[in-house]
């Protein structure tokens, strides 16, 4: 990695950071260049204080990092907030009909609409297209790209807008030429393949229909949202029905019905939204009724940090509802891997008749990397319903040894499909015998059986002969991997274990990829090692020492290195 | 016409002389004479005595959990728009703990018979007071009386715009299955409440007591079911005179008339084809 760099956008809601850091991003990916961006927002409409990092480099990112390079601030307090954070070869851009004091003792170069668009009425356009260009023209990259991305994106806002974007890119283009390259990306290849920049929500979205989700139902609610919203944009084209419930027990209600007449759901919620789910989680594993249900998590209890990140409710989604009922349960770390496990998600839930969770956060949910299409491969979606006429009686819940049952549909054939919530007879009627009830409930559970088999999810990486082994899940895959690359860098032998299918718990995987660890660290976004409870409980292996986070920010290379001090 | 026999379930596990009995007799003769066989029509149910209704005729069921039918039969109808898809909850089911999903399922206009029986007490958990008790009325927990009045749900549902809205009474039965025919037929919501007499713990709201005060309000001269107005003062009517019959008739589109692809039948029998090439366009 030659080049390393962070530009930091931030101003009010409703300002328009999103205005320029979508653009850019993208810009700088069709550049060439690799780029990881994160969101950090305060849960209100209009006002405080919301920012972006666009990280670019030229070398693969997985990971945010501390500091700023370019610090774009469209307000007074982002320059206050951020101000300590920008590097001493660092530039401020900011607006200057917002910002009044202007930045001391640092580079800067200030823009406001009647400096870039002069004589004009596009107000913000003029700052947030100019920003975009300015930064392309510090950085030394042509402005034509961003120029055709504008024109692409506003399009439909007219010619009057689409002509204020070009103009104001271009000038603040060359505002930013003007101040010389402290930093330039002119000599990044091109690549042989095109790249795109997509968030782990998106990969998700696109995960769901590849494997032919075609009925969502949800009630929004941060960081659930972006995913039920970048599937619904995407309905009307693929087919998908599409309804915002009125409570998220309506919603996965409505999925479980859906199911069960034949379609391939999914529903989603974070925190207090599950808590009203979690009795339906019960009624799909006691039906039996296929079912994905993303949940997003951010830090509580209750209300908590609603537009924070956290990995808190690994232990609530996996134990939520009553008695011992099947479920799978996965984490991903990665877009690439958002998308492949959303795939699974819908194929296990399918052959297995089971809920399957797949968790998230909003660290995953929004940050964006840089992919190639090698990362989303097609999918052939198989169907595991039983059409045709039938031999003998059919029983909806007919004992097997797989604890698998035939499924079919109502209203496809003669053969009628009865589901109960209660304790049921194999045909599906309610029952109090007591023998059938512990044959049923034996016959659910076998599932996870044939489900463990199915699991693996272990990604291991670094040096084989490493003493430290640092153990994470889900979103903390990135920066955990990031951290093992620095210390690679400085010759410090690491190894990282990071675990993305967490139930059934793949025992077998996980012993083989622990059992000769050293020392293990675990690195948790939470206040307690949810995931090391859960390891030591199935594998009595448990971590040697914990890294954890709940602040509600993600993790980053620097806040794990400063937690090792000491420890290598 | 069917063979009412055609609609056999299993054995029941009411009470003797329960109002459910003449309901589930009403329900086969409706569906016998419309001809609906067992396999095309769903019956969802939550949980109270009412909600093992499906389990004692003859059809494709989806028993759920307390108060919940609504969203998994409003999923079911989204699911495949051919299924013929009957409610039955009871009034604690509904109109207590399905509140809710009552209130925005009455927006929705789903092609959905939602039948409420209504015997003002809960049984199920032995006598507690439901959403309809009177106000006074006694139980096990409020010894002094339920303190306030009871809530109407069919006024509830002119109000909200119910694009059908019927009252029914176990006590006759032919009436009842006229009813529940016209409701199976008419397309979108409609509520049926059915006034079933709980025999062993309303001791207040008995058969008797619902035979001397209900009236075939199709036979009042003043009878307007399409007039909103005439409506709402019928569904609120309750005391010495109780309307049964249809009440309000709104007719308005379907929700299922909303997503294209169900213009196409049952989602489970369209083939689903989406080249990942052109899902990852939006993002290069």
């Amino acid at each position: 990695m030659t080049i390393d760099l962070n530009i930091l956008i931030g101003g009010a809601a409703g300002q328009g950071v999103h205005s320029i850091s979508a653009p850019l991003g993208k810009a700088l990916v069709r550049h060439g260049a690799h780029v990881f961006t994160i969101q950090d927002y305060q849960s209100r409409i209009r006002g405080g204080h919301l920012f972006n990092v666009i990280r670019v480099s030229d070398a693969p990112l997985s990971s945010p990092r501390l500091g700023v390079d370019i610090l774009v601030a469209l307000n007074q307090e982002t320059l206050d907030l951020h101000r300590e954070e920008v590097s001493p070869e660092g530039i401020v851009i900011y607006d200057a009909s917002q910002v009044k004091e202007t930045p001391e003792g640092i580079k800067s170069l200030a823009l406001s609409p009647d400096t870039v668009l002069p004589d004009t009425e596009a107000g913000d356009i003029a700052v947030n297209a100019g920003a975009c260009g300015a930064i392309l023209g510090l950085v030394n990259v042509p402005v034509a790209g961003l120029v055709s991305l504008l024109e692409e994106t506003f399009g439909a806002k007219g010619e009057e807008v689409v002509g204020w974007n070009r103009q104001a890119a271009q000038n603040g283009h060359k505002m930013g030429k003007d101040k010389g390259h402290p930093f330039s990306l002119a000599d990044i290849a091109k690549p042989a393949q095109p790249r795109l920049l997509i968030a782990g929500h998106e990969a998700m979205a696109l995960g769901a229909l590849a494997a032919g989700l075609n009925f969502i139902s949800g009630y929004p609610m941060t960081p659930w949202t972006s995913l039920f919203t970048a599937v619904s944009q995407r309905a009307l084209e693929w087919g998908v029905v599409v309804e915002q419930a009125e409570d998220e027990i309506a919603a996965m209600g409505m999925a479980v019905g859906a199911s069960f007449a034949g379609a391939r759901a999914m529903t989603g919620t974070s925190g207090g939204g599950f808590c009203l789910m979690t009795e339906t989680v019960g009624l799909a594993a006691m039906t039996e009724t296929p079912l994905v249900c993303v949940v997003a998590m951010r830090p509580g209890p209750s209300t908590g940090l609603p537009t924070r990140t956290s990995q808190g409710d690994l232990e609530f989604v996996l134990f939520a509802g009553q008695d011992d009922s099947p479920r799978a349960l996965l984490a991903p770390g990665t877009p690439a891997q958002g998308y492949a496990l959303t795939v699974k998600a819908f194929d296990l839930a399918e052959r297995y008749q089971i809920p399957v969770f797949i968790l998230t956060d909003q660290f995953f949910a929004d940050s964006q990397v840089t992919c190639t299409a090698k990362d989303f491969p097609a999918v052939k979606v198989e169907s595991a319903v039983v059409f045709g006429p039938s031999e003998g009686a059919y029983e909806r819940y007919a004992i097997t040894e797989s604890g698998v049952s035939p499924r079919r549909l109502p209203g496809f054939g003669p053969e009628l499909v009865v589901a109960d919530s209660d304790e049921h007879t194999p045909d599906g009627h309610l029952t109090e015998d007591l023998e059938v009830r512990i044959a049923m409930h034996d016959k659910r559970l076998r599932k996870l059986k044939g489900l463990v088999q199915e699991l693996d999810g272990v990604t291991v990486a670094g040096r084989e002969d490493a003493g430290l082994t640092l153990l994470c899940w889900g979103s903390s895959f990135g920066p955990v991997k990031e951290t093992l690359d620095r210390l690679q860098q400085e010759n410090t032998p690491v190894r990282m274990v990071h675990l993305s299918e967490l139930w059934p718990f793949p025992k077998d995987a996980v012993t083989k990829a622990l059992q000769n660890a050293e020392k293990i660290i675990g690195v948790e976004g939470n206040a307690t090692g949810q995931l090391n409870r859960l390891l030591r409980q199935e594998t009595g292996i448990t971590a040697d020492r914990l890294i954890l986070k709940y602040d509600g920010r993600p993790f980053t290379p620097e806040y794990i290195l400063r937690e090792l001090k000491g420890q290598i | 016409m069917l063979p009412i026999e055609m609609y056999q379930g299993i054995e029941s596990a009411w009470c003797p002389g329960c109002g459910n009995f003449p309901m589930l007799k009403a329900f086969k003769q409706a569906l016998a004479e419309l001809e609906i066989r067992p396999e095309n029509i769903l019956v969802v149910s939550g949980i109270g005595q009412s909600s093992k209704f499906p389990h004692y005729v003859k059809c494709n069921t989806f028993n759920s959990i307390h108060g919940r039918g609504l969203p998994a039969a409003t999923g079911c109808r989204l699911a495949n728009p051919n299924l013929t898809v009957v409610v039955t909850a009871g009034d604690g089911d509904q109109y207590g703990e399905g509140g809710n999903h009552l209130l925005a399922t009455f927006r929705r206009n789903p092609d959905i018979t939602l039948v409420v029986h209504n015997n003002q007490v809960y049984g199920l958990t032995k006598g507690q007071a439901s959403p309809t008790s009177e106000q006074g009325y006694q139980t096990p927990i409020q010894p002094k009386g339920v303190p306030y009045p009871p809530l109407h749900g069919l006024a509830l549902a002119v109000a909200q715009d119910c694009s059908w809205v019927g009252r029914g009474f176990a006590g006759m039965v032919d009436h009842l299955k006229e009813l529940y025919k016209q409701a199976i037929n008419h397309r979108g919501l409609a509520l049926l409440e059915v006034l079933q007499p709980c025999v062993t713990f309303n001791k207040v709201n008995t058969f008797k007591w619902y035979q001397e005060r209900v009236y075939k309000v199709e036979e009042s001269p003043d009878y307007d079911p399409e007039n909103e107005l005439w409506a709402y003062q019928k569904a609120k009517e309750w005391g010495p005179r109780i309307p049964i019959g249809v009440i309000y008739k709104n007719p308005r589109p379907i929700f299922e008339e909303s997503f294209a692809v169900l213009a196409e039948g049952p989602l489970a029998r369209q083939e689903i084809e989406r080249p990942i090439s052109k899902l990852l366009e939006d993002f290069y």
